[in-house]
């Protein structure tokens, strides 16, 4: 009887069930993003255009903030240094890890940030390749991948690469060493013919295709063996041919203001060749440029804002200011033109009359705007020394006012100095500039087999002359003994370039990188090259942790 | 529902019945307090003849002229035998039932005797819940539950908990139980607006705690909370039932005359129940004089005497309202429920205002065979909140304000405006009364369910619910605010937007039968769809022109005039995918001779969020129970009323990851520009997790002593994890299921005894202890560091670790060793694992001593075995902060640290977590029938979190500030949290 009944219950179970199985596929609607198809259908030819951009937008941030790339290639280098000031810049330790090269196979947490951000941007421009983009378009794309290998070659001496609409389940090939060099530089090669000649230095463009391709020749030898870099002719030739044709094009010039280069203003400096821009009261994609300053100046260096106007960290040493020679003080007036005008000092419109901030390497007694002297959060007089801790821990009264502070891109005071943080500050972040494509060429000449010494120097002296600087009567490349050797084309473009992510690179070409310089001891071949993130590792057995990381 | 098929059934038979000899035997059932009750079914012993009350509580039954006993029972009381051999009018008076064996525990789509229950499920009453200060449900079980650990997240009423069944399950956030309300699964989010004062807002004080997705149930409402734990009884929930089921059943109108509850209580703050120890004045003088700080040109002492701490806090009256009528017949019942409460927080300021309304119905057609049932939940809540973020950076936020606050340094000026920052800290009462952020959401809750009787047996049921909840969110912080980068000048706003819909369709069929003489069955089988939608709206602004200086203000706020804000983000709008769910389940239980039980069930869960691969999973379990004490020899054994033996096994899942993550996306990003945003996974499943538990139930001593043990060994495979995404790549995280291991064992011990039950006294006594081992296997991944720690001077650094052959969340520092000569902190160069963050024990107390009219009730509960993470004096008051004129920690007192000591991470700020804590104390004066018209009034008073025993430093070591990195989920981590307060509550309740 039971049996039946049970028999009885199958057509109302089967009606329940014929009833609910038509009611979902169950495909997901995923509201407000887009599935490939959609994307595809959906966006069309403009969509293409709409991923462009979003690589675009990959190239700002990291930049533009000191705590990205720039900590990477600078605080590592001897011209960067963020020391622990009692409370405040401990960060688990990884400033000093940095400057002192102690850090090991998990590193800070800002290589594996950066590892990631760039590969962001070598994916967003790889994808643009697979939205049927027109050649220019897809120009641009390689060279904003190009940059991102470029990056990441010389920070972890290898990458990963994808073909347009790769599985990302699957691990990509890695390039490491010359093929790596090669594969950038075929790249680059192939493009240029389909990149405008101007395209406005926020966009790729021919030049700073060519400006990457030079930097890719200058550091093969170093890419290819960091502890003792040889330099090929044939790659220095192809460096003075590639620079000569943009000095020749007379398209760029120097600034009549260095500062201007950094300015709010500078998106029209006749310097640029690559920036990421920005707009000042506009927060839509800023790329935080603004803690180019925020992460250096005082607490209180900003009156409106003190106690919180800066963050007080990132500082320079005395050997550092040294190099510009410094035969008197700057006057500090407008008209000052007695110094090369890149150690600043000096007063910038629309900056020191508002705030009292200076141009560049900030030293000694701080000023407001009204002439009063700045004082520190204890109310003693706010004087930048250089009488740094050897263990960079600061303990003592000083704390707050050691370090030489570098305000190179002039802060932005407009809006009644509401863009003075925040993430509106309309400075356009230089990527490329011209005057390291001059520098590029007289190293070229200075390594090439047939070394051009004298044509170098003219070079220099020619770029020395628009800083307001004196001629160089001799130069080296370098001198071994003493990193900070002034007459030399490596403190030339620590002069020119300081702050701009290039010096760890330059350190390592011109095989000094492992010497003793103020605040590191002298250190072995392992960082040469970042270790590879441990997770990254884990994901793609074909990158290869790097040698000392084992 | 199904104790009335049995009924109905019985009725059936009744007819059926030809017996020669007959009496007819009458009488009354009313409860201790004599209402009389309806509904309560009375059988004649050793047949299957009965009849139920009518709603005056009589009852009239035939029964064979030899007769000698009646078995009356009803739902919540002591089931109760009376003797009619010389009697034909009887009065029966039922006892609520205790832990009694005969409560009916209520099961997914369905419910079952306690003690034909083969699964580990722990089941409240309303009359056990805590008592005191609730503002939502989960409150009402704190330390109630062996193995179910409460974590507030924040003393914010109305704030997000914590909840873990038996341990950690899962790796990632998310790892909240589902919650049933009357048999609708609720999604688990609010639709409060989130609030990220983070990077994107130019702003430092990060994001700020969640919601309690509960706040709309009434606790008042609630008839008991089931608590099931292990696979035979969540496996009937599928992809969603690993984290264990919380069943939440509302009370129902019952039959007889219309009765009103009425209920009100009143309760004030009443200081911290764990003050956090900063320097005093005096100290604070002292230890400037100490440090050489006191010959600075500008003087850190400002010549005044405050306490910050106690400046920020209110002692305001709260009050709540609760009023219900309920009554009906046997053919309708209803009842209707209202809720009106205003609870003031700690912080001044902040409070929660709930205006909750319930109408529930129960409607019987076709001569009972149809019934109609639904619930319908109007909600409103109006949230006021602090500045008390989560992940607030070196800015901080109101709480490290006030930890900082110089103590000698007066709030307001002579002109009687608040005064500026004192170096550098924001002055709190400032913020306090600049900062307005007041979340409003609507909710709307309906269910309605048909259920018909098909013929004997066998019922089909529809329900169909609808959770709808609607959220506005204003945030203004004034620029007339002193100190905060950022604001101060600027001025900032938020608007921000939420909803949330859910739907369910469920289709239950279920039969009962006897097979044989002595084997019975019931059979459930059923299809439900689930569906839920989720979406949210945010809109920036800064840089207003109004109330940028305190003497001009206007009362008007941000924003109620958003455009005159310079610069406004634009509108960012999300809107989560949709998840569906689509659902076959079945469960068949078999009872044979109440001896042997056996349950197994099955569901196939097909959801929209797993990877096309993958769409349907399966989830099976089987139960089995040995009643030992119904075998015979047992039976002669006195002192054991009931015990039970019980095992199961059964397999569970966890879908709780982002809709979509198994699907390519391509979003929408800023300015003109579209990118991918997802790594697509079409193999994406949900995470598995095989469970095995045995369990004891027992019963000594007239049912005076009773409890349970239970073990078991929970096995997570498959676990849905954030895994690095293989660069390049559009995201540095995808979701994979990994092949690693996430084991949870553990056993959990409950007791509870009538010690003393004469009318004059009683005393109840209840005790719960739960062990939990946590441990991750097979975890082939590099470790992944998470808890961010905050503040000036440690960003960037993460305090915890998901690795192999450790417990999840397992804090990984480096080992401090004391200081150097010259006061600096030696500190190892590495991180080395340093202690356990989850609770090894957990344990409850319960106890209720009554006198006459007047109980008592207290409530306890700790945890012991765990460490907590003091991020707040590491980065807030450590000793570093005592030049820059901000208020430190008191243990600087005698310290051998350097004052320019830096500040690092470290094994230093790690704290034993052990606490007991005295939850809750209530002293209860039951008058009993007042007059004519009042019944049951009863008078209260009691305290909540009157005290907590620990050694931890921090304001409550039942801390869980969300510091999750990249998602991956934080435990125990103290940073500046929203404090607790001790409460005092008194009201009254009576019934007309």
């Amino acid at each position: 009887m039971n049996l039946s009944k049970l028999i009885k219950l199958y057509p109302v179970l089967l009606i329940t069930i014929v009833v609910g199985s038509g009611c979902t596929k169950l495909d997901q609607n995923l509201n407000s993003t887009l599935t490939k198809d959609q994307a595809t259908n959906a966006l069309g030819a403009n969509g293409t255009q709409l991923l462009l951009q979003t690589a675009y937008n990959d190239v700002g941030n990291p930049y533009s903030d000191p705590g990205n790339i720039l900590a990477l290639e600078e605080v590592t280098g001897d011209e960067t240094v963020v020391p622990t000031r009692a409370g405040d810049w401990d960060d688990n330790g990884k400033w000093r890890a940095l400057k002192q090269q102690t850090f090991g196979p998990d590193g800070v947490d800002l290589i594996i940030n950066q590892f990631n951000s760039l590969n962001k941007l070598n994916f967003d421009a790889t994808n643009v390749l697979a939205f049927a983009p027109s050649k220019g378009q897809a120009a641009e794309a390689r060279f904003l991948r190009a940059l991102s290998l470029y990056q990441l070659l010389d920070l972890f001496g290898q990458y990963p690469v994808r073909n347009p609409g790769d599985n990302l389940l699957n691990a990509p090939n890695v390039y490491r060493g010359d093929s790596a060099v090669n594969f950038i530089i075929n790249e680059l090669t192939a493009i240029i013919p389909d990149l405008p000649a101007t395209n406005g230095m926020d966009k790729a463009n021919a030049d700073a295709a060519n400006m990457l391709l030079m930097r890719c020749y200058l550091n093969r030898g170093a890419f290819n063996n960091r502890a003792a870099p040889t330099f090929d002719d044939a790659d220095m030739q192809k460096v003075i041919t590639l620079g000569n044709a943009i000095i020749s094009s007379k398209k760029y010039s120097y600034s009549a203001n260095y500062f201007d280069n950094f300015s709010p203003n500078n998106s029209s400096s006749k310097e640029g060749i690559f920036a990421a821009p920005n707009t000042s009261g506009v927060a839509t994609n800023n790329t935080g440029i603004h803690n180019m300053w925020w992460a250096t100046v005082h607490y209180n260096s900003y009156k409106p804002l003190a106690p919180q106007s800066g963050w007080n960290g990132f500082s320079t040493v005395a050997d550092f200011y040294n190099s510009f020679d410094i035969k008197g003080t700057p006057t500090q007036t407008p008209a000052d033109t007695a110094l090369d005008q890149r150690i600043g000092g000096r007063y910038y419109k629309g900056v020191t009359d508002v705030s009292g901030l200076r141009t560049g390497l900030l030293i000694g007694q701080q000023y407001y705007a009204d002439g009063s002297k700045v004082k520190d959060r204890k109310g003693n007089l706010l004087i930048f020394g250089t009488n740094f801790s050897p263990d960079l821990k600061e303990t003592g009264t000083n704390l707050e006012d050691v370090g030489i502070r570098v305000l190179k891109y002039m802060p932005d005071f407009s809006g009644n100095g509401k863009n003075y943080g925040g993430g509106t500050s309309g400075n356009w972040c230089m990527i490329f500039r011209y005057p390291d494509v001059v520098l590029m060429v007289a190293e070229a000449k200075m390594r090439a087999a047939a070394a051009d010494n004298a044509g170098a120097l003219t070079l220099v002296n020619g770029l020395r002359a628009a800083r307001g600087a004196a001629p160089m009567t001799a130069m080296a490349l370098v001198n071994p003994n003493n990193v900070a050797d002034p007459n030399t084309l490596l403190a030339e473009r620590g002069r020119e370039l300081y702050w701009e992510t290039v010096r760890r690179t330059d350190l390592i070409r011109f095989g000094v990188f492992m010497k003793p310089w103020a605040l590191k001891p002298a250190s072995d071949e392992t960082h040469l090259v970042f270790p590879i993130p441990s997770t990254a590792l884990a994901a793609n057995p074909n990158l290869i942790q790097n040698k000392g990381y084992q | 529902m199904r104790k009335k098929l049995l009924l109905s059934g019985l009725f059936m038979l009744f007819c059926l019945l030809t017996m020669a000899q007959q009496r007819t035997v009458t009488g009354t059932v009313i409860s201790k307090d004599g209402a009389p009750l309806a509904d309560a079914s009375v059988i004649v012993v050793g047949q299957k003849t009965g009849v139920r009350t009518g709603a005056d509580g009589t009852f009239s039954i035939n029964v064979p002229s030899d007769a000698k006993q009646l078995q009356i029972s009803y739902v919540g009381s002591e089931t109760q035998k009376v003797d009619i051999s010389s009697a034909s009018n009887v009065t029966v008076t039922l006892q609520a039932s205790s832990q009694s064996l005969t409560d009916v525990v209520i099961i997914g789509y369905g419910s079952v005797r306690k003690k034909d229950l083969t699964g580990a499920v722990t089941s409240i009453k309303a009359k056990d819940f805590n008592q005191g200060s609730i503002a939502s449900p989960d409150q009402l079980l704190q330390g109630k539950v062996s193995g179910l650990e409460i974590t507030n997240n924040s003393g914010q009423p109305g704030a997000a908990t914590t909840i873990k069944i038996r341990g950690n399950n899962s790796i990632r956030a998310g790892n909240n139980p589902l919650y049933v309300i009357d048999g609708v699964p609720l999604d688990g989010r609010t639709a409060k607006p989130g609030l990220n004062f983070g990077s994107g807002s130019g702003l430092d004080f990060g994001t700020t705690p969640e919601s309690n997705p509960l706040l709309y149930i009434n606790p008042n409402d609630i008839a008991q909370v089931d608590v099931l734990k292990d696979a035979s009884s969540t496996a009937i929930y599928g992809s969603r039932g690993a984290n264990g089921i919380i069943v939440i059943t509302t009370k129902r109108g019952t039959s007889g005359g219309t009765k009103i509850e009425f209920g009100t209580k009143f309760a004030s703050n009443a200081g911290y129940m764990h003050k956090y120890k900063v320097l005093s004045t005096d100290q604070f003088r002292t230890a400037l004089h100490t440090y050489s700080l006191d010959t600075l040109t500008n003087s850190l002492d400002h010549g005044g005497d405050v306490d910050a701490l106690k400046a920020i806090t209110q002692s305001s009256l709260s009050q709540e309202y609760s009023l219900a009528l309920s009554g009906g017949n046997e053919t309708g019942k209803f009842r209707v429920s209202f809720l009106g409460s205003q609870n003031f927080g700690f912080i001044k300021k902040t409070s929660l205002d709930k205006y909750l309304g319930n109408f529930a119905g129960e409607y019987n057609f076709l001569d009972k065979r149809l019934t109609i049932n639904f619930d319908v939940i109007a909600g409103h809540t109006t949230e006021n909140m602090g500045l008390v973020s989560n992940t607030a950076g070196a800015g901080g936020n109101l709480i490290s304000y006030a930890l900082n606050w110089n103590p000698t340094a007066a709030f307001t000026t002579s002109n009687s405006l608040y005064s500026k920052a004192v170096s550098s800290v924001p002055n709190p009462l400032a913020v306090i009364n600049g900062y307005n952020d007041v979340a409003n959401v609507n909710v709307f809750l309906g269910n309605i369910s048909a259920a018909l009787k098909l013929t004997k047996g066998l019922e089909y049921k529809f329900l169909y619910a609808i959770n709808h909840g609607a959220g506005k969110r204003n945030t203004s912080i004034d620029g007339w605010i002193d100190g905060i980068n950022g604001v101060s000048g600027i001025g900032d706003a938020a608007i921000s937007d939420a909803y949330l819909t859910s739907e369910t369709f469920t289709n239950t069929l279920t039969y009962n039968t006897t097979l044989t003489q002595n084997l019975s069955m019931d059979a459930l089988a059923g299809y439900e769809y689930w569906k839920t939608n989720y979406g949210n709206s945010s809109l920036f602004a800064s840089q207003f022109n109004t109330n940028l200086d305190q003497q001009s203000r206007i009362p008007i706020l941000y924003t109620s005039l958003f455009q005159n804000a310079k610069t406004q983000t634009p509108l960012v709008t999300f809107v989560d995918p949709t998840t569906e769910i689509q659902s076959y389940f079945g469960r068949v239980n078999f009872n044979l001779s109440s001896k042997y039980y056996l349950t197994g069930t099955i569901r196939a869960d097909g959801s929209s969020k797993f990877g096309a691969n993958n769409k349907y999973g399966y989830f099976p379990s089987v139960g089995a129970k040995w009643n030992i004490s119904n075998e015979n020899f047992l039976k002669s054994v006195i002192i054991i009323n009931n015990l039970g033996l019980r095992a199961s096994w059964g397999i569970t899942g966890n879908q709780e990851f982002p809709a979509g993550a198994s699907q390519e996306q391509f979003n929408s990003g800023s300015y003109s520009s579209f990118g991918q945003s997802n790594v697509a996974n079409p193999d994406l499943k949900w995470e598995k997790t095989t469970q095995v538990n045995i369990g004891l139930d027992y019963s000594l001593l007239k049912n005076r002593i009773y409890g349970s043990f239970d073990y078991y060994h929970k096995t997570t495979t498959d676990i849905l994890f954030q895994s690095t995404a293989i660069q390049p790549a559009p995201a540095s995280i995808f979701f994979i299921n990994l092949p690693a291991h996430l084991i949870n064992s553990g056993v959990e011990f409950s007791i509870g005894a009538t010690i003393v039950s004469n009318s004059n006294l009683s005393w109840d006594a209840s005790f719960n202890i739960a062990h939990n081992k946590n441990l991750l296997k097979d975890f082939a991944q590099a470790n992944i560091a998470t808890a961010q720690v905050s503040g000036q001077g440690v960003s960037g650094t993460l305090a915890q670790i998901i690795g192999n052959n450790e417990p999840v969340n397992v804090f990984y520092l480096k080992q401090f060793g004391g200081f150097d000569q010259k006061g600096q902190q030696i500190i190892a160069d590495q991180p080395t694992f340093q202690g356990d963050p989850n609770p090894h024990l957990l344990y409850g107390f319960a106890t209720t001593l009554r006198y006459n009219k007047l109980s008592l009730s207290v409530n306890a509960s700790g945890a012991s075995g765990f460490y907590i993470y003091n991020n707040t004096f590491n980065s807030v008051t450590n000793i570093s902060n005592l030049q820059n004129g901000k208020n430190v920690d008191a243990s600087i007192i005698g310290s051998p640290e350097n004052i320019n000591a830096s500040v690092a991470v470290s094994s230093r700020y790690l704290e034993k977590g052990d606490y007991v804590k005295l939850r809750n104390a209530t002293l209860t004066w039951a008058f009993g029938d007042l007059g004519k018209y009042v019944k049951n009034l009863n008078v209260f008073v009691g305290g909540s979190n009157l005290f907590v025993i620990t050694k931890f430093t921090g304001f409550d070591p039942e801390v869980n500030v969300d510091k999750n990195q990249n998602g991956y989920p934080s435990r125990n981590i103290e940073y500046i949290p929203y404090p607790t307060p001790r409460i005092v509550t008194f009201g009254f309740n009576l019934s007309l």
